[in-house]
C-alpha cells in the first residue's frame, strides 16, 4: 500500500491503482461519465479533471487515467478546474440536452443553460441523451465479447450503433450496455417473448420462458451464455426457472429439508 | 528525369515517355534514368542531364516539345541553354564519396549560386533528385548501406544509441522529442519482442516533406529503420503510409524485396546475429492515425482512436509490446550520424536544434518547393530568399508553419529562427514542416476557420473538447465571417481555445486552437473589423 494526498486529505493505495477509484472510495467527489471500474481507464469524458501538484505529470490531467505513486499530490476542486469543467457541462448540454443526468450535475455547478447551440434530431435512437463515452461499445466488446455495437463516423458525426445499421446476429440481449450508460440513452422493450433492443436498429432477441411457470424472463441467447460459464454440474438447474419460481424452488427445498422429508428435484 | 508525384504531376511522366521513344527511335547513345525530386517544385518538370566530363545540369519546365532538342543538343555535346537551369560541378552526398561530375558550362549558373539552393543544406535530400530511387545499386553508389555495416560489426547497440544521443537529433514529426533518448526507452525494456515503426501518415495541408522523401530515397529509410531496430533490439519494423501515397508505397515495396534480395533486410544481415524484418501498413485516410497510439490502434486493426499516455509505445506499444515510433525524416537522418558522428551532426544548426529540417513552401510564394535547411534559419531567408517573396511581387502578410497545429506568424516576426523553442515562444510550433504562405489579401479569419474546419473534420470523436469544442469554434467562426457575430462570440472563441487546448485527450486536441490562437493574438482588428460590420448592418 502507498500513501496520496488527494485535497490535502493522505489516503492509501494501491500502487498504479486508478486515482478516481482512491478518491471515490474516500468519499471524495470527482464526477465522471465514461469509468467503469470493470474497465480499463478510458479517459474520454474529461468530467475527472483533477490538477497534480506533486508527481511525475504536474498540471491538469484526468484523475481516471493517473496513476496512484507513493506522495501523489492532487487537488480537485481549484477553480480552473471548476470553471474547465463547467465548459465541459455546457458542450455536454448542447450535445445531449435530453439528458437529465447531465442536467442535473449542471445543476450541481450551477449552470441555468448552454452557451452552445444544442443538438437535437427527432429521430435520434439514442434519444438525444448519448454523449459518446463510449461504455456502452467497451462492456459489449471487452466484457460481454459480443461487439455487437461500435463507432460509425469520426468527429461530432460520431454516432454508436450496429454495423450498417443492421439487426445486429452477435446481440445476446443482456442490457449490459443501457446499464452502464450514465445517461440512460439506450431503451429496449420486452413485449411477451421477444426482447427489442430499440437503440440498436431494432435488433430483437428471443427471450427464455421459466420451464416452471412459462414467463419469458431473460434473452435466450444471454442465458445460455451464462449456462456456459458454469460449472458442467451447475449447468442445468437453475437458470430454467426464472427469479421468482428459482426463489419458491428454494424455499420449499429448506422447509422440507428442516423437516426432515426426501428432497426430490 | 524527375519522376515524384510532383513532377508527375507537372507532366514528367508524358516527357519521360517522349524522351524514351526518341532515344530507342534515333538510336542515341544515352541512358534514360528516373530520378526522384531535388524539391524544386515551381521549375518541374526538371531533367538532369550529364554528358561525359561535363557538370551536370539541370533542365527546367521541360514540355514534351523540348525533347528533340534536348536529345540533339546532348548528341553533340551540349546542353539547350534556355532550359538550363543550374550546373551540378560535384555532390556531396554526405555518406558515400563525393560524386564528381566535371567542368565546363561555365555560362550556366552553378547550383550554389542558385538562389533556391544557395542557402539550403542538403542532408536528409543529399540524394533526393540524383539517384534513382528504384533501383539499389544507385543508393550503394552513395554510400548506401556502410552506415549499417558500421553500426552492426563495429559498435554495439549503446554505441549506437549514444551516438544519437549526442547528434541532439529530436524527433521530426512534430513534437521535437530527442531521438535517441527515446530509442534509449524502448532499448532499456525487458521484451522478448520490440518493434520500431516507421510513421509515414504524414497529413498536413499543405506539407509532403514526407512523400518525397520516400519517394526519391526509399533507402534511406530502411538503412535509417535497420540501425534503429540493432540499436533497440527489433527484429521486426512495420512502415506506416497513408494510402494517399501509392508510389511512396510502390517505391518502398520495390526497396524493401531488393533489400531482402541483398540480404540487408532477413536473417543474420552481414552474417551477424541481427535479423530485420520490414512490412507496410497502409493507412485509411484518417489524420488522427498519425499520433502514434491511434497510429499503433490502427496497425492493430483498430478504430484510429488515440488513447491516454502513460503507458507509453515505448512501455505498451505495438501488440501490447515495446515500440519505438520515429516520423520518415528522423528515420532519413540515422545513416549519415552513423556514418559522420553525432557530434559532425550536433555541428549543423543551432544550439538544441541540430541538423537540418525540410520545409514544403506553398501558398502565396514565388518559388514554391521543398527547402532543406539548417535549424535556426530564419523565416525570413526561407521565404524570401529560397522563397524569393511573395507571388508575382506581392506582399506577404504571414506565415502558417506546423500545419493545422500551427500558428500563423505575420510578417513583422519573419526574423524569427526556425527551430522548436522560437516558434512555440510566437504561438506556432515546428510540426513537421509545412509552411504555407499568405498574402495581404489573406483574410486571417478565414485562414483560421480553414485549419478549425479540417481539424473539426479529422477529430476522432473521442474526447468532448475535442470533438464538441471544435465543432462550436467552427460554428462561431462561420457566424463571425458572415457578419452576424459580437464581441462576446470572439469571447466565447477563446475561451473554447483554452478549453480545448487545456482539456484534450491527444495532441490533435491540445494543438487544434493554435491558428485561432495566434490570429487572434496577431490579426485581432480582423476578428474586430467583421464584428464591427455586423454591428453596424
Amino acid at each position: 500500500m502507498i500513501r496520496v494526498v488527494i485535497n490535502g486529505k493522505a489516503c492509501t493505495a494501491e500502487k498504479g491503482e486508478s486515482l478516481l477509484s482512491v478518491a471515490r472510495r474516500k468519499g471524495i467527489d470527482i464526477p465522471a461519465f465514461c469509468y467503469e471500474e470493470t474497465l480499463a481507464p478510458y479517459g474520454a469524458c474529461r468530467m475527472c479533471l483533477v490538477e497534480v501538484v506533486k508527481g511525475a505529470q504536474e498540471g491538469i490531467t484526468t484523475a481516471c487515467t493517473l496513476a496512484a505513486a507513493e506522495g501523489l499530490e492532487v487537488l480537485t476542486q481549484t477553480s480552473e478546474i471548476v470553471s474547465l469543467r463547467r465548459a465541459l457541462i455546457e458542450l455536454y448540454l448542447a450535445q445531449a440536452p435530453r439528458s437529465e443526468a447531465i442536467r442535473a450535475l449542471a445543476q450541481r455547478y450551477g449552470i441555468q443553460k448552454t452557451r452552445f447551440a444544442r443538438k437535437v434530431r427527432p429521430d435520434d435512437p439514442l434519444q438525444n441523451r448519448c454523449i459518446l463515452c463510449g461504455l456502452c461499445v467497451r462492456i459489449c466488446h471487452d466484457v460481454m465479447g459480443a461487439g455487437a455495437i461500435n463507432y460509425i463516423g469520426r468527429g461530432h458525426f460520431t454516432e454508436i450503433n450496429t454495423p450498417f445499421y443492421e439487426e445486429s446476429a452477435v446481440c445476446m440481449g443482456c442490457g449490459a450496455c443501457a446499464r452502464v450508460c450514465p445517461t440512460q440513452a439506450i431503451a429496449f422493450e420486452d413485449i411477451v417473448q421477444t426482447r427489442t433492443m430499440k437503440s440498436w436498429s431494432g435488433t430483437r432477441v428471443p427471450l427464455h420462458a421459466c420451464s416452471k411457470c412459462g414467463r419469458h424472463f431473460a434473452p435466450a441467447p444471454f442465458v445460455n451464455y451464462a449456462r456456459q460459464k458454469l460449472a458442467p454440474d451447475l449447468q442445468q438447474t437453475p437458470l430454467r426457472l426464472c427469479p421468482d419460481c428459482r426463489s419458491r424452488e428454494i424455499a420449499r427445498k429448506a422447509v422440507l429439508l428442516s423437516t426432515g422429508a426426501a428432497v426430490a428435484d | 528525369m524527375g519522376l515524384a508525384t510532383c513532377g508527375i504531376a507537372a507532366g514528367a511522366d508524358r516527357v519521360y515517355a517522349a524522351l524514351e521513344s526518341a532515344i530507342r527511335k534515333q538510336e542515341h547513345n544515352i541512358q534514360l534514368r528516373r530520378v526522384g525530386c531535388i524539391g524544386y517544385c515551381r521549375e518541374e518538370p526538371l531533367v538532369n542531364i550529364h554528358l561525359p566530363g561535363k557538370p551536370l545540369v539541370i533542365l527546367h519546365r521541360v514540355t514534351e516539345a523540348d525533347t528533340g532538342r534536348i536529345l540533339h543538343a546532348a548528341a553533340t555535346g551540349d546542353v539547350p541553354r534556355d532550359l538550363a537551369l543550374c550546373r551540378i560541378n560535384a555532390w556531396d552526398p554526405i555518406v558515400g564519396d563525393k560524386l564528381v561530375f566535371g567542368t565546363g558550362f561555365e555560362d550556366i549558373p552553378a547550383y550554389e549560386t542558385t538562389p533556391y539552393f544557395a542557402p539550403q543544406q542538403k542532408i536528409v535530400l543529399r540524394s533526393a533528385g540524383l539517384i534513382n530511387p528504384e533501383d539499389i545499386d544507385e543508393y550503394f553508389a552513395v554510400g548506401g548501406y556502410t552506415a549499417l555495416h558500421k553500426a552492426i560489426t563495429e559498435m554495439s547497440p549503446a554505441d549506437v544509441v549514444h551516438e544519437v544521443i549526442i547528434s541532439g537529433l529530436r524527433g521530426r514529426g512534430g513534437a521535437g522529442f530527442p531521438t535517441g533518448l527515446k530509442w534509449n526507452f524502448t532499448k532499456e525494456e525487458q521484451s522478448l519482442r520490440k518493434y520500431i515503426i516507421c510513421n509515414a501518415d504524414e497529413g498536413d495541408p499543405g506539407a509532403y516533406m514526407n512523400r518525397n522523401e520516400m519517394e526519391s530515397d526509399p533507402h534511406m529509410i530502411l538503412e535509417g529503420m535497420l540501425i534503429g531496430a540493432y540499436a533497440i533490439g527489433a527484429r521486426e519494423g512495420v512502415i506506416y503510409v497513408r494510402a494517399e501515397y501509392p508510389l511512396a508505397i510502390e517505391r518502398l515495396t520495390a526497396a524493401i524485396s531488393q533489400a531482402q534480395r541483398h540480404g540487408l533486410l532477413g536473417e543474420n544481415i552481414f552474417g551477424t546475429d541481427f535479423s530485420f524484418s520490414v512490412t507496410i501498413a497502409g493507412g485509411a485516410g484518417a489524420f488522427v492515425c498519425g499520433e502514434e497510439t491511434a497510429l499503433i490502434a490502427s496497425i492493430e486493426g483498430q478504430t484510429g482512436r488515440p488513447r491516454p499516455r502513460p503507458p507509453f509505445p515505448a512501455q505498451k506499444g505495438l501488440w501490447g509490446m515495446p515500440t519505438n515510433i520515429n516520423n520518415v525524416e528522423t528515420w532519413s537522418n540515422i545513416p549519415v550520424i552513423i556514418h559522420r558522428g553525432g557530434k559532425w551532426f550536433s555541428g549543423i544548426g543551432v544550439p538544441e536544434n541540430s541538423g537540418t529540417k525540410v520545409f514544403s513552401l506553398v501558398g502565396e510564394v514565388e518559388c514554391v518547393g521543398l527547402a532543406e535547411v539548417p535549424l535556426g534559419t530564419s523565416i525570413r531567408t526561407l521565404v524570401f530568399d529560397i522563397g524569393n517573396g511573395g507571388l508575382r511581387g506581392k506582399a506577404i502578410k504571414a506565415v502558417q508553419t506546423g500545419g493545422p497545429s500551427g500558428g500563423c506568424i505575420p510578417a513583422s516576426l519573419f526574423d524569427t529562427p526556425l527551430d522548436y523553442a522560437h516558434l512555440t515562444e510566437v504561438g506556432s510550433i515546428m510540426g513537421s514542416g509545412g509552411v504555407v504562405v499568405m498574402g495581404t489579401e489573406t483574410s486571417m479569419v478565414d485562414t483560421a476557420r480553414f485549419f478549425i474546419g479540417f481539424t473539426d473534420e479529422e477529430s476522432c470523436g473521442k474526447c468532448v473538447p475535442c470533438r464538441e469544442g471544435l465543432k462550436h469554434m467552427l460554428m462561431i467562426l462561420d457566424k463571425i465571417l458572415a457578419g452576424r457575430a459580437s464581441v462576446a462570440d470572439i469571447e466565447i472563441l477563446e475561451e473554447l481555445s483554452g478549453l480545448i487546448r487545456k482539456t484534450s485527450l491527444c495532441g490533435l486536441g491540445q494543438t487544434a486552437p493554435n491558428p485561432v490562437l495566434t490570429t487572434l493574438r496577431y490579426f485581432r482588428n480582423e476578428y474586430e473589423a467583421l464584428v464591427e460590420r455586423s454591428r453596424s448592418s
